[in-house]
């Protein structure tokens, strides 16, 4: 301000030394020059001092005064009204008087100061010369301080200012310039995502964070920052997802980092639950996702929403065809998982127990038998996920109509999932069992019902004929118990000890040799629903044990020796005679021993043999296989006596076992539909399910012709066959028991005790119904009734019935031959019908003779001399030790004889008769008197009342 | 007409078991017969049911391939571990023949003459029967004449029986020509075919030949399956009809 003030005074000097100076120079001539226009007036005017000294004074006062009076006007006002010339003409000549007196006065006084004037201007004009100058140089002196200030003060500050703003902005810069990197990172960030670095990408995102802590004062930082924590968010979710991957298939590279890198996080625990997590989801995901997929396959129209659907549901819309594929791509699937599981167990296991020094050990640590335990938890639950998704899947379908080999793949994958099960943690998968159980349960029962109405039909077809067989024949030589081969003869004869050592052996085997059978490392690549099935497509299922019996196997195994010859004779035409002979010899003593089987026969056992291979793979069913074992048993049991023992001959024979009794009923009840009464409530479909109508016999057996003898031929191969189908139900017995828990063996034993065993009892109504037709006893006794006891000498001859009943016993005797030449008869066959035969021609002979109403002593004799001839006659027809009831007819005859007293208790001993026989003996007595007779009678018939 | 009656007999049924079960299972039992419906409209369906039942023998020398043949038609696969059949195996297929569901009850019968006697108490009532002879053998063709004799006496003299020579897959090993064995048939009024048990070739077409002819003989009068010993049957017993209906329906009990 100073400078501009002064800028402009100098300007002002400036203009002034412009102005003055002309004027000055001006002054200066005129002053100098002045003098003449002075003295132009002096000659004009010559005047008297004096004079003029008093005219001055006359001067009125009014013309001194200054203050702009007009004096023309006041002359003028003086004058009088009227004018007078000379008046006016004297003042003019006054007042020009006065002029000229002031005039020069004035005139005077100018001349006498003039020099005065003169100096004084003089020193004026130095006096502004040197002012003049001193502007100048205050002038040149500003103008040059002014530069001075502009070029040199103003230039410096600012740069001074400058330079700092600079290094400011240096610093700014690389701020910027980090910030800027920081943003890139972002960027970096996602590459190393994608490139599934997840490590670095942390290490890189925590760096990143520090520095953004550092930089938090600039407003965008803060926005960075929160970004920065989003990636590292989004970081963690991809982790998570790379996490979610080791589950399906596990990449131990991939996984290590993924472990780095929550290790980095320092979330390791929460990794950990995730990874569990990650596994329940996975398990969940693969399975509904291939279920779906068949699901959706199979359904084709695609107008259901499966999706939408719960795995439960979904299960239940499975075909039946695409079943087992699906099962097998489930269990792949899960499968893998367990397999990464177990491989991430094993990676975890592998690390070595201080990885870190950096963090403490005893973080280490708590952290590693965190994971330790949590993993070992989570084999468990996963095994839990697995099994619960198998399951569920296993009961949505209904299998019993499948195929045995089809069903049987079913089982072995379940089977196998059960064995990886036990192998992964130990757990004996009471779901899956439960599942094989029921699914087992419900096709075996299926199956079985199939079984059940075609042995119905075979029973039915069946013509009761001898199925040739080699004599040693037994279940073993069927193909359908090859399979069972090694148990028996790799172990010596003891088959309880076999079976227990097989079974160890094989308990053994799956405890040590096979723990790691599937996840071992080597072994671990290879998937166990893999290549296993493409062999077993082919084969049976049962192949390989088959392939060591070559021997056995071929194509005769089952001719009996001695037709094996025959055909070799056929063949060759080789020398007969010699052979023949042998061949007679050897056929008459093997046809005692050979097996007598049925075609039916051969088909139970086929079936059970069947029944005995799906029981190997259809374990926890076992005790349910076995009874449907029981049931063929006993419906073949049934049907023989149904068929051959029901005849009502024999029915109220008391000597029938009273528990094969039982045990047909027990069968009747349980197994057999009742028939349709009309009238009756409809049957409950629910409980006649289970049982079967019973069967009717084929119209081709003759039972009742008695050229035939009543089908004895039949009856024979019936029962015969029956006992030996017994026969192989107890050399089965042994591996029976073995497959089923030692809970269940009770009933088993109770089947062998009261249905097995009772077999060779059967054969008693089946042979009797022969004996109680062979002889027509109805004839003899009316024989017997015309006889005459009352004879009173001792007859040498005895009675022409014995000679008609021995006749009819030849008769019998010879079609007994008959029959042994179609089918072998062996000694306990002919031995029973003998022995029953005779036992009810004993009691004929009692009944006979306690239809005499009068005896004599003689009388008894002679009944004593036919028994005699009988039995004589009978032993040269049959030899029979000893004979049955003999003490029946003897004893009967020579009660005759005892005195009162003992007869008395010889009544009360003897049940065996009946009260009629017993009061004719009473009766036909001679030698007691009336009163005993009486006595006695009451006796009998009070004891009959008891017995009542 | 058949079917008309089938139908009010399962609608029955169901009217009764639901008033024992409740509503649910009343629906759930028509749902059954929706599942019903739905599968006698597709074209070949085991569950069907069945028109008729035929009982069919397979007779024919020792070796000839029989059981082969029939572990062919049912398992359609060839059975590699085959050995000589003791007695008489069985086997039953469901087929559809013209139109008609037919149960065919298949009696295997064993070759070996030692088990003829055997084998003979299943001739009685068959309706058909294949007679196998071996293509590669002259002697399982020479033996015809005594099986066919065996077949008409046995079986019933109106028998249908169909020729079959098997092995036609080893035809550099024939022994028997196609031409010889056609006259064979013709002579002898059978029907006769040549097919492999090994490859599968027309081993279904047997059956299938002889149940249309039964069934053919049926609709001209010729068989009555009413007789006794036909060895046809129409359908099962009522009995059986009732449970196969209601385990039919009882399927989607199960499957809950």
């Amino acid at each position: 301000m100073t400078d501009l003030e002064s800028s402009k005074q100098s300007g002002v000097l400036l203009q002034q030394d412009s102005f003055s100076s002309p004027v000055e120079e001006d002054i200066n001539h005129d002053l100098f020059t002045g003098a003449p226009a002075v003295t132009k007036y002096k000659p004009t005017v010559a005047s008297n001092p004096h004079e003029d000294q008093e005219i001055l004074e006359g001067i009125e006062d009014i013309y001194y005064n200054t203050e702009g009076y007009d004096t023309s006007h006041y002359e003028l006002q003086k004058l009088p009204e009227e004018l007078e010339l000379e008046k006016i003409d004297r003042d003019r000549t006054r007042l020009r008087k006065q002029l000229q007196v002031v005039s020069k006065k004035v005139s005077d006084l100018v001349l006498q100061n003039h020099p005065a004037y003169a100096t004084e201007l003089q020193r004026v004009m130095e006096l502004q010369k040197s002012l003049q100058l001193a502007s100048v140089i205050c002038a040149n002196g500003r103008r040059q301080l002014s530069t001075a200030r502009d070029t040199f003060t103003s230039a410096s500050l600012n740069m001074l200012a400058n330079y700092r703003k600079r290094q400011q902005l240096v610093g700014l810069l690389k701020s910027l310039r980090t910030i800027k990197t920081l943003q890139r990172t972002d960027v970096r960030l996602r590459e190393m995502m994608e490139e599934e670095d997840y490590c670095s990408a942390i290490q890189l995102c925590q760096e990143c964070q520090k520095i953004a802590v550092t930089y938090r004062h600039f407003n965008c930082i803060s926005e960075l920052s929160t970004k920065l924590q989003d990636t590292l968010v989004m970081i963690e979710e991809q982790l998570d997802v790379a996490l979610s991957k080791a589950c399906g298939t596990f990449n131990m590279v991939h996984y290590e980092k993924v472990q780095r890198a929550y290790r980095l996080l320092g979330k390791t625990q929460t990794a950990m639950d995730q990874l569990l997590m990650h596994f329940s989801s996975a398990i969940h995901n693969t399975a509904f996702q291939i279920v779906l997929g068949y699901v959706a396959l199979c359904s084709g129209t695609g107008r259901e929403n499966f999706h939408k659907l719960q795995y439960t549901e979904l299960c239940k819309n499975l075909t039946q065809e695409s079943f087992t594929p699906c099962l097998i791509d489930l269990c792949k699937a899960l499968w893998e998982v367990m397999r990464s599981y177990r491989k991430t167990i094993r990676w975890h296991e592998s690390q070595p127990k201080k990885t870190s020094e950096e963090s403490t050990h005893s973080d280490v640590e708590v952290d590693q038998d965190y994971i330790h335990q949590k993993l070992e938890h989570g084999l468990t639950r996963i095994w839990q996920d697995v099994q619960s998704k198998v399951k569920v899947y296993v009961l949505g379908t209904d299998l019993s109509s499948f195929k045995l080999e089809e069903f049987i793949r079913v089982l072995d994958l379940i089977n196998r999932m059960i064995v990886i099960g036990e192998e992964f943690c130990g757990s004996k998968s009471e779901g899956l069992q439960d599942s094989l159980k029921q699914q087992s349960l419900n096709y075996f029962k299926n199956h079985h019902r199939y079984r059940m109405d075609e042995l119905r039909m075979f029973l039915e077809n069946e013509g009761w004929e001898l199925c040739p067989v080699k004599s040693s024949f037994t279940y073993q030589h069927l193909m359908e118990f090859k399979f069972m081969k090694h148990w028996t003869r790799a172990e010596g004869k003891d088959a309880m000890g076999v079976n227990s050592n097989h079974v160890q052996k094989v308990q053994v085997a799956s405890e040590k040799g096979e723990e790691l059978r599937y996840f071992q490392e080597k072994t671990e690549d290879h998937n166990p629903f893999d290549t296993q099935y493409i062999d077993d497509d082919k084969e049976d299922f049962f192949a390989g044990s088959w392939e060591e019996d070559d021997n056995d196997s071929d194509s005769d195994s089952d001719v009996p020796e001695e037709l094996k010859q025959d055909y070799i004779d056929e063949l060759t035409g080789e020398a007969k005679s010699n052979r023949n002979l042998k061949r007679r010899i050897s056929r008459q003593r093997n046809q005692k021993n050979i097996p007598i089987v049925t075609n039916t026969t051969l088909n139970v056992l086929r079936v059970l043999g069947k029944y005995m291979q799906m029981m190997t793979v259809l374990k926890p069913i076992a005790f349910d296989v076995i009874l449907c074992m029981s049931q063929l048993f006993d419906y073949y049991l049934y049907t023989v006596y149904t068929f051959f023992g029901a005849d009502m001959y024999v029915i109220h024979e008391r000597t029938i076992n009273t528990r094969l009794q039982m045990t047909l009923q027990r069968i009747r009840s349980n197994l057999i539909v009742e028939s349709p009464v009309p009238g009756a409530p409809p049957i409950n479909p629910e409980d006649e399910r289970e049982k079967i109508p019973p069967p009717h016999v084929s119209p081709i057996v003759d039972i009742h012709s008695t050229d035939r003898l009543f089908g004895l031929a039949e009856r024979v191969v019936a029962a015969e066959s029956l006992v030996f189908l017994a026969k192989q139900f107890s050399l089965l017995h042994p591996h029976l028991e073995s497959m089923i828990p030692s809970s269940k063996k009770a009933f088993l034993q109770q089947f062998y005790t009261q249905t097995v065993e009772m077999a060779c009892e059967l054969r008693k109504p089946v042979y009797w119904t022969v004996s109680a037709r062979a002889v027509d006893y109805d004839v003899i006794l009316s024989h017997m009734n015309n006889v005459r006891w009352d004879v009173k000498e001792i007859m040498s001859l005895h009675n022409p019935y014995v000679d008609v009943l021995v006749k009819n016993l030849e008769f019998f005797n010879q079609r007994l031959l008959d029959v042994g030449r179609r089918v072998p008869l062996t000694k306990s066959v002919s031995d029973l019908v003998w022995e029953h035969c005779v036992r009810l021609i004993n009691r004929v002979f009692v009944e006979g003779f306690s239809g005499a109403k009068k005896c004599s002593n003689e009388g008894r004799a002679l009944m004593q001399l036919d028994f005699q001839q009988f039995l004589m006659k009978l032993d040269t027809i049959v030899n029979i030790r000893p004979i049955p009831e003999k003490d029946l007819v003897e004893g009967y005859i020579k009660a005759y004889y005892l005195p009162e007293n003992q007869l008395d208790s010889w009544i009360q001993e003897h049940k065996e008769y009946s009260n009629k026989q017993l009061l004719a003996l009473i009766n036909s007595v001679d030698h007691i008197n009336k009163k005993a007779r009486q006595r006695l009678v009451t006796i009998i018939e009070e004891s009959d009342r008891n017995r009542r | 007409m058949y079917k008309t009656v089938d139908w009010s007999s399962r609608t029955a049924t169901c009217h009764v078991s639901s008033r024992r079960c409740g509503i649910l299972d009343y629906v759930r039992r028509w749902y059954g017969i929706l599942d019903y419906v739905r599968t006698t409209l597709a074209p070949t369906v085991p569950r069907l049911p069945r028109d008729f039942l035929f009982k069919f023998l397979v007779i024919g020398s020792a070796g000839t391939g029989k059981s082969c043949i029939l572990h062919q038609f049912i398992e359609n696969k060839f059975k590699q571990d085959s050995n000589h059949t003791i007695g008489v195996e069985f086997g039953s297929k469901v087929v559809n023949v013209g139109g008609k569901s037919v149960k065919l009850q298949i009696w295997d019968t064993a070759g070996q003459e030692r088990f003829r006697s055997v084998t003979r108490s299943y001739y009685r009532g068959a309706a058909g029967a294949l007679l196998v002879y071996d293509i590669t053998s002259r002697e399982t063709y020479n033996a015809l004449t005594n099986w066919l004799t065996d077949a008409r006496t046995l079986a019933s003299p109106n028998i249908v029986i169909i020729l079959v020579g098997n092995k036609s897959d080893l035809e550099t090993e024939r022994e028997v020509t196609f031409l010889e064995a056609s006259r064979f048939a013709q002579e002898n009024e059978l029907m006769f075919l040549e097919t492999s048990a090994l490859t599968g070739e027309n081993v279904e077409e047997t059956f299938l030949k002889c149940a249309r002819q039964i069934l053919t003989k049926i609709e001209l009068g010729e068989l009555d399956p009413e007789r006794m010993g036909s060895g046809i049957q129409y359908g099962d017993t009522s009995m059986r009809r009732i449970q196969k209906d209601t385990s039919a329906i009882r399927k989607p009990d199960c499957a809950c």
